[in-house]
């Protein structure tokens, strides 16, 4: 992968933090994270691929990886920054490096299972998060340079988790090795690669269960195996049981007044609950002789649980006070309705609609329109690329543009949509 | 922590060295590399830092950026330990073999062997005819270091009814004893304890101040714990925080029972604990438990020590509570910016480390609602806490504090407590994130039961 060549800028604040600085910054939902020794490290994932943000509050910590990640001359400079030698905000050269490539790609999977914005209405569908998980797992073993917890110190990185994700995510264990059997062309590689370091960071672990022992007594892959034709999207796929019912209407009474749509701020509620559409929350005011009833409707994620979650609409008209609306589960809606206060000639009322879960929710935040389509485009491009039957090998190893197994299955199972 | 000052021009990341040195031993050194053939971290911290490269001996190796002599000399001393590094790589994968054949599965298997491997290594070379029963020995050695210092043990001790009513007669005679401190004045205290903070959390790592000494020397955490008997108000600066910071949820700390079971899930307040409670965390949490007084002693010690000032024997740990407190009741983990009375830099250090967790969990989609939402479930309760940090701070520093205390394990200067007060912050933290994802995990599979994140978290490092 020939990158030009690419400088950060390496300063240091009062309180001691030295920031490697390489993209800008963006909301929340566009930047992958990641907890490392020392540091935490940031990538906007709708900006060109590069080094990531570093902010170092353990320096010496950091020199475990600093050199690995950026290259020797990054390093340094953290050190001359750290120590004082150097003044701040010197522009260093970065040397792109296999560590820096496996990294982002880590990042990135850990944000595509939180905001991956799966959707029915737009035709995004959802990543299965056994596969992902398991795939993260064997990335994370990949990264195990960036980590530097034992168990005797340092329980500050809970990025550094390929036990955890490997017993979490335990059930595409067998799907996996079945798609190794069956694989022998796609993302053949992929896969052997993925399971073989599932292996053996559950061997250096001291993990072990039935379904480690056949993985760990797969035959190495000398010989091309045979090929069964199989579709990776089945091999994962849930039982949903999602039937999309739209426009279908809570009342029929009534003369309708208004209708339009509200806000989808991915940030306001966890994943899994809403789908990710801008279209996927809309309003209808009506007149029921001299009530004026207001009626939510948000259109469900395909994996949302029907009871359990609480989640509220909060719905503003004419610049009035907050008001909250309790949403239930109705098939693959969540719907509420409540009286409003509507002046009787009010024809064309202002209303800002938004979907929230309370006790989650960080309050409303500047608008993110635009940073969401970038988002759907970015996934868009992703799911297209993961559907080509050399996926895998038009994106260099370890990059963070390859696709994950989950995007592969996911392209496999779009036709549903 | 300080960072030595040095020149970089030709210096070289030590890491850098140590990875081409690693690399250039060729072949075999698989199982204790990772994927990429870099030595594995914890092969590092615990094989090639400590027994090869040695820095206690050779301190000019000690820097993160060596010289080019210093250089050659750390790729001479790796090179050295080629041959043993190897058959250290063999044992180790004999070891795991052998582990999974007898059904062991505590523990992570590079914590536990990759030492015993580089000893195996140095007295036998690689492994050979015997070798197996030799590892057998090993895995089973490792898997018994408790010597009997189990919960279930315990239990058997204070299952005897002559043990229990002896034990009975000398905690009430212990806490008749106490000392309550009524209309104490502990300004002075508080004063010392911020000054110590000030000099701790400060962008070059924490000095050396001499109030630390003076603190432990005045016995500052003796009269804590004896103004805590007596409820003494007003002791923070701020009169919506009790003296206990939550140590207790009474309003003064009951006498503790002898206790005949736990469980991690509904551990009371520290100092509510029973002697069980007390001992159970520290069997459960200890990694290395083979160093700590067999039982019976730990029961005998555990009597005077929990009816001691503020639970703990040590001066120096008690002085550490008193920091704590003094550090927690100045946390702002939600960045409300509200002011509190005389933060300190050890107070910016840990505030700038909540705001950065909490950008990192909204980039990770967990947030909590900063504002009070009476709709927020478990999440709101979460919340909660942060609004009251001490309480949870308080807790995890307790229970570390009290760990050493068991192990006859004092704090040595300012530098040694900051290390303890800072890496309680980081457990909060932790502690916090898995709740919210914990809470977050039960929204979205409302049939299993929630996923409690009790206090077995502190396990991994009190």
């Amino acid at each position: 992968m020939a990158q030009p060549p690419v400088d950060v800028r390496v300063t240091r604040d009062n309180d001691g933090i030295v920031r490697v600085a390489a993209g800008g910054a963006g909301p929340d939902f566009t930047l992958a994270v990641l907890d490392v020794a020392g540091a935490v490290l940031s990538w906007s994932v709708i900006e060109e691929p590069g080094p990531p943000t570093a902010e170092i509050h353990d320096v010496r910590r950091a020199q475990q990886w600093l050199w690995a990640v950026y290259g020797e001359r990054v390093a340094a400079a953290a050190h001359a920054c750290a120590t004082g030698e150097q003044p701040a905000g010197a522009r260093v050269p970065v040397d792109p490096t296999a560590l820096a490539a496996d990294a982002a790609r880590l990042g990135f999977g850990h944000w595509a299972a939180r905001w991956w914005p799966a959707s029915h209405l737009d035709g995004i569908p959802a990543l299965q998060p056994d596969l992902l998980g398991l795939e993260l797992a064997a990335l994370t073993h990949q990264c195990q340079q960036l980590f530097d917890g034992t168990a005797d110190d340092f329980d500050d990185q809970p990025d550094d988790c390929a036990a955890e994700l490997i017993e979490d995510h335990w059930a595409a264990l067998d799907p996996l090795i079945q798609w190794w059997h069956a694989a022998s062309t796609g993302p053949a590689h992929q896969v052997e690669r993925v399971l073989r370091l599932i292996d053996d960071a559950a061997d250096g672990a001291g993990l072990d269960g039935p379904e480690l022992r056949r993985l760990r007594s797969l035959p190495d892959r000398s010989s091309p195996a045979a090929t069964t034709p199989l579709n990776p999207g089945a091999l994962f796929a849930r039982s949903d049981g999602y039937a999309l019912a739209a426009g279908e209407l809570l009342v029929t009474g009534g003369r309708l007044i208004a209708r339009g749509a509200g806000t989808n701020d991915w940030r306001r509620y966890p994943p899994g609950l809403v789908d990710a559409s801008e279209s996927a929350v809309s309003w209808t005011a009506r007149a029921l002789g001299a009530r004026r009833q207001f009626e939510v409707e948000v259109v469900a994620h395909s994996a949302a649980p029907t009871t359990g979650a609480p989640l509220t609409a909060e719905v503003r008209v004419n610049d009035g006070p907050r008001k909250r609306v309790a949403l239930a589960r109705r098939d693959d809606m969540w719907t509420g309705r409540t009286d409003l206060d509507l002046p009787p000639g009010e024809t064309r009322p202002r209303v800002e609609l938004g979907v929230l879960l309370p006790g989650f929710d960080p309050g409303p935040g500047p608008e993110t329109g635009a940073e969401r389509d970038a988002i759907r485009a970015l996934v868009r491009r992703r799911l297209t690329a993961a559907a080509q039957p050399d996926a895998n090998d038009s994106a260099p190893h370890g990059s963070s543009s390859a696709p994950f197994l989950a995007e592969i299955a996911a392209a496999a199972t779009d036709e549903d949509y | 922590m300080p960072l030595p000052s040095q020149p970089t021009d030709a210096r070289r990341p030590r890491a850098m060295v140590i990875d081409g040195s690693w690399r250039a031993l060729g072949p075999g050194l698989e199982p204790l590399s990772g994927p990429g053939g870099a030595p594995l971290t914890r092969t590092v911290k615990l094989i090639l830092l400590p027994l090869v490269v040695r820095p206690a001996l050779h301190p000019e190796l000690a820097a993160d950026f060596l010289a080019p002599e210093r250089a050659a000399q750390l790729d001479a001393l790796i090179r050295e330990s080629g041959e043993r590094l190897l058959a250290t790589a063999q044992w180790f994968t004999l070891l795991k073999r052998t582990r999974r054949a007898l059904g062991v599965v505590a523990g992570n298997p590079q914590d536990l062997y990759f030492q015993r491997c580089f000893e195996l290594a140095a007295e036998h070379g690689a492994p050979a005819a015997g070798a197996g029963a030799l590892a057998r020995a090993v895995v089973e050695d490792v898997a018994d270091a408790d010597g009997g210092r189990t919960v279930d043990a315990l239990k058997r001790h204070l299952a005897d009814d002559a043990q229990r009513s002896l034990i009975e007669r000398e905690l009430a005679l212990a806490w008749e004893g106490r000392r309550p401190a009524r209309a104490v004045d502990t300004t002075a205290v508080v004063v010392r304890a911020a000054q110590v903070l000030e000099a701790c959390g400060g962008p070059d790592g924490p000095r050396n101040p001499p109030e630390f000494g003076v603190m432990v020397e005045a016995g500052d955490g003796d009269l804590l714990g004896r103004a805590l008997w007596a409820d003494t108000a007003g002791v923070w600066g701020r009169s919506d925080v009790p003296v206990h910071l939550g140590l207790t949820e009474r309003q003064l700390p009951p006498r503790p029972q002898v206790g005949r079971g736990a469980s991690t899930a509904t551990l009371p307040a520290p100092l509510d604990r029973t002697l069980f409670e007390r001992l159970f965390v520290v069997l459960q949490s200890s990694t290395r438990r083979e160093e700590l007084p067999t039982i019976p002693e730990l029961v005998r010690r555990e009597v005077g020590r929990s009816c001691a000032p503020l639970g703990l024997y040590d001066e120096s740990l008690r002085v550490a509570v008193v920091l704590g407190g003094r550090l927690a009741v100045g946390l702002d983990p939600l960045g409300t910016g509200e002011s509190a009375p005389g933060r300190t830099s050890a107070h910016r250090a840990v505030n700038n480390r909540w705001r950065r967790e909490a950008s990192v969990l909204r980039a990770r989609r967990m947030t909590v609602s900063p504002r009070p939402d009476p709709d927020g479930g478990v999440l709101d309760a979460l919340a909660q806490d942060l609004r009251t940090p001490w309480a949870a701070y308080m807790r995890r520093l307790w229970v570390r504090l009290h760990g050493r205390d068991v192990r006859d394990a004092p704090l040595a200067d300012a530098e040694a407590a900051w290390a303890v007060l800072d890496g309680v912050a980081r457990s909060v933290m932790m502690d916090h994130r898995a709740r919210v994802r914990s809470a977050l995990r039960a929204l979205s599979t409302p049939t299993a039961p929630p996923t409690a994140v009790p206090e077995a978290a502190e396990s991994r490092s009190a």
